[in-house]
């Protein structure tokens, strides 16, 4: 068994509560949340998950702010950041590779879906075991 | 120990969770009886306390659907009437206790305590084993009179231990049972954890395997010949139910995975579903069977849980961006007057943004679509003037009816990148609509295309396999050369060219050499002959599409129940994942259950042989292709020669070592593979 803590900043509360449960089903994995940016940094500092899923459009501090605000700190730069973006264009997700980011997911997705994405974007060679029916 | 509480007072519920946890519960609120539900069938708790008067679905109501669903757990209901007619129906509802608000917090953990030992042999709150001493009312543990300083998960490891002291506990069930559903500590944890009550224990004198570790299986407390016997009635209560005799916990075998069974399946106690009928675990053997993870949930339960969920956010969701809806019509009114402020365009775009994220997880598709066309004007790309009132007003307007008419949201229209994608190019409705029922039950989802223009203009996601039916004319002779034949047969032929890794099977009504020759030729790389129930056709794209991914499974059947306790762990290197029978005359009911990759025969059974077992099986033109190894005690000539008579792919002698029986067995199943893609 692979247990992975994820982090999903996202300002909207449905989208944490769905995230949450939709990955805890799929994959038993543990999903913290955080409604802002400052919040996320916060909980990454204190909780150092194994990932943290970004929404890049946040009111106040925006995704990408939030992305350089972690890579700057030492105890939260090694963690992997999968942002969150409604269709991105090609150009936007260069520009989100060139920032060094590890991925980006395209909104709207299925939280099931989502160790899945999260593990191929990531290399993580655990199997998370779910939709082959293998909890 | 591990509480469900389900209450919508949020203050109350803060004392009581604070109270509960002094006490050392884990405990998982939630705010309604469909919430309380969800969670209740979905984890494991040692109780639920659920308040009477509750949201969308009463207490008692509640407690009636886990009762007739089978869920035996400590129920204890919190009412705020003292009327004797409350406390009747709850106590018929299934419930076991009660207590009337305001209560007293030490008269309700007491309660709770009661409920809990009821489950447990000891009918006292001191817990004991050999020496050690848990006071499950002061929380005060010792061993041989000397106190343990314990942190709390160490308390709550060593009582759950203490408490059904003849398990076996696998990390697994201790991450289930001691954390709440929010925490998910790794394995890692939980073994820091007992290592820490290892040392603490041995540091009172203790023996170092005091908790033993049961290897692949988990941790108990180690049976102890000598058990010092303590005076206390507790220890006599504990010596007298507690044997040495380790069970392990879950016998629930019945919850092995079939995706592939239409069989509809029903729910299980603890949420644990099954495709199989309950019957077929009475002969699966158990020690393969506590091998098979207790919680298995097949992709579609998996889903409709989830989709159970979404249903039940989108309740709330639903009228907060009905709100937010109104916000956006009153910035139209403002920019039809033209007094709308950039900073009131910029809110109202952040309100469009947030609806088109909220709309989107619920896989709204539509609906998003009209809120980003929102978000877009709002975003001001174009600058937004009054003539663009009546556009701005007929969105919203649209958004607010999509919304106000979502009552329910569906499993399809959820987007769903990672289930495999069966592209099926047919014209025959009634085999689209079989096959599509047995898909979903596999979690494959099926896109059905009948016309060549069809098939041009088919854009949709990368097909993972392809499935061509034949029409019923096509393979006969003279209709082979009609234009319809030969259009369907350049469909084929296009799909071969346009994916040529993929696996692409075709269905025809008759099988002679010139028309699987014909199909062969355009690019098809499996023939299978009509009519064939969509559960075959099913199974075969199953085994197509698993490839590497899945464990192959091994299905052995044998009378020698110790050789089949061994091999599962014989065979465990080799990721396979293995079934056993004792009993062949239950072979077919198993046999279909688990649809095994390969199977292993033994020759000699009671009543009936494996060579009759293999006749049976190749009788069957769905199983004519399954690779068939006998393993047998038998080495003379005539049995091996009457073993491949009747279908046998390889015959192994016993004595066989692990590593030479996987090798034969993947070899067998490489040859099926290598043909099939």
């Amino acid at each position: 068994m692979c247990i992975k803590r994820v982090l999903i900043i996202d300002d909207e509360e449905t989208i944490q509560t769905v995230v949450q449960f939709g990955i805890k089903m799929a994959a038993g994995w543990e999903v913290l949340t955080a409604g802002s940016g400052a919040q996320g940094i916060q909980t990454a500092q204190s909780e150092k998950p194994d990932v943290i899923l970004l929404d890049v459009m946040m009111p106040e501090m925006d995704g990408i702010a939030t992305f350089k605000a972690l890579q700057s700190h030492a105890e939260t730069e090694q963690i992997p950041v999968i942002l969150l973006t409604a269709k991105a264009q090609t150009a936007e997700k260069r520009q989100f590779n060139d920032l060094g980011a590890s991925g980006v997911i395209t909104k709207p997705f299925n939280s099931l879906n989502l160790p899945e994405q999260i593990a191929r974007i990531l290399h993580w060679k655990c199997k998370y075991e779910n939709l082959a029916g293998r909890r | 120990m591990k509480i469900l509480l389900v209450e919508d007072d949020d203050v109350f519920t803060k004392v009581l969770t604070k109270s509960l946890a002094t006490h050392h519960y884990v405990v998982d609120t939630v705010k309604d009886g469909e919430m309380g539900w969800t969670y209740g069938s979905t984890f494991e708790y040692d109780l639920m306390v659920l308040d009477i008067m509750l949201p969308k679905l009463d207490g008692i109501s509640l407690c009636r659907r886990f009762r007739a669903e089978g869920y035996v757990t400590p129920i204890l209901l919190l009412t705020a009437q003292d009327t004797r007619t409350v406390k009747v129906q709850g106590l018929d509802a299934g419930a076991d206790d009660y207590i009337v608000k305001p209560f007293d917090q030490v008269e309700l953990i007491a309660r709770l305590r009661a409920l809990l030992r009821r489950g447990s042999n000891n009918p006292l709150p001191l817990l004991t084993w050999g020496d050690l001493l848990l006071n499950s009312s002061t929380c005060e543990v010792s061993y041989n009179g000397q106190p343990l300083s314990l942190t709390t998960k160490e308390y709550e490891l060593l009582e759950l231990l203490l408490r059904d002291s003849q398990s076996v506990f696998s990390t697994e069930e201790l991450i289930d049972r001691l954390w709440s559903s929010e925490e998910f500590p790794s394995d890692a944890t939980v073994r820091s954890h007992i290592r820490r009550v290892r040392q603490k224990l041995s540091a009172v004198g203790a023996p170092q395997d005091f908790i033993t570790t049961l290897h692949g299986r988990g941790y108990y407390l180690k049976a102890m010949a000598t058990m010092a016997t303590t005076a206390t009635m507790a220890t006599m209560a504990t010596m007298a139910t507690t044997g040495s005799i380790l069970a392990p916990r879950h016998s629930t075998p019945s919850s092995q995975m079939l995706p592939s069974l239409p069989t509809g399946g029903k729910t299980l106690p603890g949420g644990v579903s099954s495709g199989i009928p309950s019957d077929v675990s009475s002969y699966i053997s158990p020690s393969v069977s506590s091998k098979i993870s207790s919680s298995v949930i097949s992709p579609l339960q998996l889903r409709q849980q989830y989709v159970s969920f979404l249903n039940e956010t989108w309740a709330t969701t639903q009228p907060k961006s009905l709100d937010q809806i109104l916000v956006l019509l009153q910035t139209v009114r403002y920019l039809q007057c033209d007094r709308l402020t950039p900073l009131q365009q910029a809110e109202a775009q952040q309100i469009a943004h947030k609806l088109v994220g909220t709309l989107g997880i619920f896989g709204l598709t539509k609906t998003t679509h009209l809120a980003r066309q929102i978000e877009y004007w709002l975003g001001g790309q174009e600058p937004l003037e009054p003539k663009h009132a009546p556009l701005m007003k007929a969105l919203v307007v649209a958004l607010q009816q999509e919304i106000q008419n979502t009552i329910q949201i569906e499993l399809s229209q959820l987007p769903d990148q990672s289930l495999p994608l069966l592209l099926l190019v047919s014209s025959d409705p009634e085999f689209n609509q079989s096959l599509l029922t047995v898909a979903t039950h596999c979690g494959i989802q099926i896109e059905t295309v009948f016309s060549p223009e069809s098939v041009a203009k088919w854009e949709g996601g990368q097909p993972h396999a392809i499935v061509f039916r034949l029409p019923a004319d096509l393979t006969n002779a003279e209709a082979a050369h009609s234009p319809i034949a030969a259009h369907l047969l350049d469909m084929l032929q296009t799909f071969a060219h346009r994916y040529p890794e993929l696996p692409i099977l075709v269905i025809g009504d008759r099988g002679g050499l010139s028309d699987r020759l014909e199909v062969l030729r355009r690019g098809g790389k499996l023939f299978l002959e009509a009519p064939m129930p969509p559960e075959q056709v099913m199974a075969t794209i199953v085994n197509l599409l698993k490839g590497e991914e899945l464990p192959p499974k091994v299905m052995v059947v044998d009378d020698d129940r110790e050789w089949l306790r061994t091999l599962p762990t014989l065979l465990k290197p080799w990721g396979f994942k293995v079934t056993t029978l004792d009993e062949p005359q239950h072979f077919w009911t198993v046999l279909k259950a688990v649809t095994p990759d390969a199977l292993v025969l033994d020759v000699n059974m009671p009543q009936i042989n494996g060579l009759e077992l293999c006749q049976i099986l190749r009788s069957d033109p769905g199983w004519r292709r399954l690779p068939v190894l006998f393993l047998s005690a038998l080495t003379d000539a005539a049995t091996q020669h009457q073993a491949f008579a009747v279908g046998a792919d390889d015959y192994l002698c016993k004595p066989m070592m692990g590593v030479e029986l996987a090798n034969r067995i993947l070899s067998r199943l490489h040859r099926v593979r290598a043909w099939a893609t």
